[in-house]
C-alpha cells in the first residue's frame, strides 16, 4: 500500500511539476521520504543501462534513447539530466505502473559519478557504461583518483562493464575482471605522437605508478598506453573507431559503418561509439545505428548556430572547470580552414555553486587557437581579467585579443563590419547571457 | 636567478605550474634572468642551487609516491629553511614536511618531522572552499581555493588567518604553516597569478630588498583580483 501511495504521489508531484516547468529531482526526493526502499520495490526491465564519466554522458544517453527508440524499443530515461538519485527516483517512480513495474524494455540511467554509489545501491545495472574520467569541476571533485574510488563503490560484480578503453583510469575498473566489453580508436590520421595538453594525467601508470608510455594520443591522455614496469596496458576493443576524416566529416566504425558527423569533434565521436556499443548489446544491427547517427544533431542544445547581423557562428557549449571540455572546442574553432574569431565567456564559474576559483583556465590548451584559421580572440564575462592574464602566457599576440568584460557590449561589437565565422565557447551557466541577446 | 619545479608532472593538479612561471615572469621583468627546471621523482636536485623551489598539490595517491622520494631531501631541505631560502608549497604538498600523514585507511606515514604538525586524511567528503586569508606579510588579504580531504594539528607557526572558508583543521582559524622564508598552504592552483601582491611579497624575497621590481605590467591580474576579492566579499555577507 505504501508502495502504490508513494508511487502515485511521485507521478502527481512530477504532473503538476511539468505544468510549472519546475526540475525533477523533487518529486523523487519526496517519494525516498516517504519510502526510503522504494527504488528496491519496483519490478525493473531486462536492461538497466547506466551511463556515467566525466564527460558526454548526457549526449551518450541521448544518442542510445534515439537509436533504441528508432528501432521500436521503449525507453525510460532521464531526458532532463537529474542525474543524482533523487532524479533517477522520479525518472523509475515516474515509468512505473501502479503497481510498481517500470513499463519499458529499458530503464537508461546517466548518473552522477559521485552520487552513482547510492542511486545503485538499489538499481543495480545491467550494463555499466563508464565514458572518461578528467579534472572536472574539481571545487566539487576533487581530483579524478578521488571520482575513481567513489565510483568504484558503485560498481557490483554481476554488472557488465562497458570501458573506454583508451582512457587509462577508466580502465582500471576492467583490471582482472572478466565481464567487460571494451570500446575505443583505433590509431587515427588525426592522433599525435606526442601529448597536445598543458598537463599529463597519464604520465603515470594509475596501476602501479611507473611512468607510461603512449605510441598514439587521440586527444589529451586519451590514446594507446602501456606502462613501463607492471604491464597495465590498454585493452584491446570488441567495438571500434577504425578511422575518422575530421574535415570531411565522416568516422568509421568497425571498418565498414560510416557514420556522417553532425558535429566533426573526436569527442562526438566517442560518444556516438559509446551509443554503437550499447545499442549493438541489446541487439541492434550496427548499418542500422549507422544510419541512425549519421548527421544525428542533438537536441540537448550544446550545440547552437545563429546569426548577428550578416555574420554566422555557432555556440559550443563546454563546460567551465573542465579543461579537456574547452581543449575539445578549441581544437575544433583553430581547424576551421575558412577561418574565424573565437569568444570566451566567463561571467559565471558554476550554475549551481558559487566559486570565484579559476585554476581551470590554466589547464586549458588556449595555444591551439595561434594559428592562421584564427583571427581575433574576445573574451568576455566578468572572469575577463582572469581569461586575459591566462592568454598573457601564451604566444597568441595580444593585438589579435579584445578585452570587452560587458557581454551585451561584446555582442554589439560582434556584429561590427567583420565577417569571420563566429565561435562562442562558454558555459551552460553563461551561454544565455549570450543567447538572450539575439 | 634558478627556479625550481619539484614533482613538476606528478604534484600539478590544479593549473599550479602557473605559479613558477608568474615567478619567472616577473623576475625576467624586473631585468632579472631567471630559468626554470622542473624535475621528478628519480632526479637529483642541488637544492642550494635554486634561488626558489615550489611542490604543487597532487592526488593523495601521487603525495604518497612523491614523499618517499622527497626523502632524500630531508637534510637539505632542512639547511634550505634554516638559511632562509624561498619556498613555496601548495596544496597537499607541505603535509610531507609533518610530523607524518595517516591515509584514510589508517595507515601511517612518517614525514619528513621538519614541522611538528600531523596530517590526518579521510575518504567521505572533500573539504573544499572559496577563502579570503589575511597575513602580516602583505596589507592585501589573499584569495584562493582550498581542495583537501586532509585536516592538519598542532600547527604552532601557521601562515594565514582564515577570513573566510576553511583553516588547518575543523574550527582552527589559522591556515598553512611557515618558517623563515618558507610558506605552505592548502590553497591550490596559480595563487602567485591570482595574488599579485602576494607574489611581489614573494618575488621581492628571492630577488632581494635592495632590487626594485617593475610591477607595471600586472594591470589584468590585479583587476582579476578586485573582482574575486569583491565576489567573495558579497558571498561572505550573504551567508551572514
Amino acid at each position: 500500500m505504501k508502495k502504490f501511495f508513494t508511487i502515485l504521489i511521485c507521478k502527481m508531484l512530477r504532473a503538476v511539476g511539468k505544468l510549472v516547468g519546475k526540475g525533477s529531482s523533487l518529486p523523487g526526493k519526496i517519494a525516498l521520504k516517504l519510502c526510503p526502499d522504494i527504488l528496491s520495490r519496483v519490478e525493473l526491465p531486462e536492461y538497466i543501462i547506466a551511463v556515467t564519466g566525466s564527460n558526454g554522458k548526457t549526449s551518450t544517453v541521448e544518442m542510445i534513447a534515439h537509436i533504441l527508440t528508432e528501432n521500436g524499443k521503449t525507453v525510460s530515461w532521464n531526458k532532463e539530466g537529474s542525474n543524482q538519485i533523487e532524479g533517477v527516483t522520479t525518472l523509475v517512480l515516474g515509468s512505473s505502473t501502479l503497481g510498481g513495474k517500470v513499463r519499458s524494455d529499458i530503464l537508461l540511467i546517466e548518473s552522477d559519478e559521485r552520487f552513482a554509489r547510492y542511486t545503485f545501491k538499489y538499481i543495480k545495472p545491467t550494463h555499466y557504461v563508464i565514458t572518461n574520467l578528467y579534472r572536472d569541476q574539481l571545487t566539487r571533485n576533487g581530483h579524478p583518483d578521488w571520482v575513481f574510488d567513489a565510483l568504484k563503490d558503485s560498481i557490483y560484480p554481476e554488472t557488465k562493464l562497458i570501458l573506454n578503453a583508451d582512457d587509462p583510469l577508466v580502465s582500471l575498473f576492467g583490471y582482472e575482471r572478466d565481464n567487460v566489453i571494451w570500446f575505443g580508436a583505433d590509431k587515427l590520421s588525426t592522433d599525435t605522437k606526442e601529448l597536445v595538453s598543458v598537463y599529463n594525467d597519464g604520465a603515470y601508470c594509475p596501476h602501479c605508478k611507473a611512468p607510461m608510455k603512449y605510441s598514439t594520443h587521440h586527444y589529451n591522455h586519451i590514446g594507446h598506453y602501456e606502462c613501463t614496469s607492471c604491464g597495465y596496458k590498454r585493452h584491446d576493443t570488441q567495438y571500434t573507431v577504425t578511422s575518422v576524416d575530421l574535415d570531411e566529416g565522416l568516422a568509421v566504425i568497425d571498418g565498414k559503418y560510416r557514420i556522417s558527423l553532425a558535429l566533426k569533434s573526436l569527442y562526438n565521436i566517442y560518444n556516438i561509439l559509446a551509443a554503437y556499443t550499447v545499442a549493438s548489446i541489446v541487439g541492434i544491427d550496427g548499418q542500422k545505428i549507422a544510419e541512425d547517427m549519421s548527421d544525428y544533431v542533438m537536441k540537448n542544445g550544446r550545440v547552437i548556430t545563429f546569426e548577428i547581423g550578416s555574420r554566422q557562428g555557432t555556440m559550443l557549449t563546454s563546460k567551465h572547470e573542465n579543461s579537456i571540455s574547452y581543449d575539445q572546442s578549441i581544437r575544433l574553432a583553430a581547424a576551421d580552414k575558412n577561418g574565424c574569431d573565437v569568444m570566451f565567456i566567463v561571467d559565471a564559474v558554476s550554475r549551481k555553486y558559487f566559486t570565484s576559483d579559476v585554476s581551470w583556465l590554466w589547464d586549458i590548451d588556449f595555444e591551439m587557437l595561434q594559428n592562421d584559421n584564427v583571427h581575433e580572440i574576445i573574451l568576455s564575462g566578468k572572469y575577463s581579467n582572469d581569461l586575459a592574464v591566462r592568454f598573457s602566457y601564451t604566444d597568441i599576440p595580444p593585438e589579435k585579443i579584445k578585452i570587452i568584460e560587458d557581454i551585451p557590449e561584446a555582442y554589439n561589437y560582434l556584429g561590427s563590419d567583420r565577417k569571420e565565422y563566429i565561435y562562442v565557447i562558454t558555459c551552460f551557466s553563461d551561454k544565455g547571457k549570450f543567447l538572450s541577446l539575439l | 636567478m634558478k627556479i625550481l619545479h619539484l614533482y613538476h608532472d606528478l604534484m600539478n593538479l590544479y593549473g599550479d605550474y602557473a605559479n613558477v612561471l608568474a615567478m619567472q615572469r616577473i623576475l625576467v621583468n624586473s631585468g632579472i634572468e631567471a630559468d626554470i627546471d622542473r624535475l621528478s621523482v628519480s632526479d637529483n636536485a642541488v637544492l642550494t642551487d635554486y634561488d626558489f623551489i615550489y611542490i604543487g598539490s597532487g592526488t593523495e595517491r601521487n603525495q604518497k609516491l612523491v614523499l618517499e622520494d622527497l626523502r632524500k631531501y630531508k637534510d637539505q631541505l632542512k639547511d634550505c629553511i634554516d638559511s632562509g631560502k624561498v619556498i613555496l608549497m601548495t596544496g597537499n604538498s607541505f603535509e610531507m614536511l609533518g610530523k607524518s600523514i595517516t591515509d584514510s585507511s589508517g595507515k601511517k606515514y612518517n614525514g619528513l618531522g621538519l614541522f611538528v604538525f600531523e596530517t590526518t586524511e579521510q575518504n567521505k567528503t572533500r573539504i573544499t572552499s572559496d577563502v579570503i586569508f589575511k597575513t602580516e606579510l602583505s596589507d592585501k588579504k589573499l584569495v584562493g581555493f582550498i581542495n583537501k580531504c586532509s585536516s592538519i594539528t598542532k600547527t604552532d607557526t601557521p601562515l594565514f588567518a582564515v577570513k573566510m572558508g576553511i583553516g588547518n583543521s575543523e574550527n582552527d582559524k589559522s591556515e598553512g604553516v611557515r618558517k623563515n622564508n618558507f610558506f605552505g598552504t592548502h590553497m591550490t592552483g596559480p595563487i602567485l597569478i591570482k595574488n599579485p601582491y602576494f607574489l611581489e611579497y614573494i618575488a621581492s624575497l628571492v630577488a632581494g630588498a635592495d632590487k626594485k621590481l617593475n610591477t607595471d605590467y600586472l594591470e589584468y591580474e590585479k583587476a582579476g583580483y578586485e573582482v574575486t576579492l569583491s565576489e567573495l566579499k558579497k558571498r561572505m555577507e550573504n551567508e551572514k
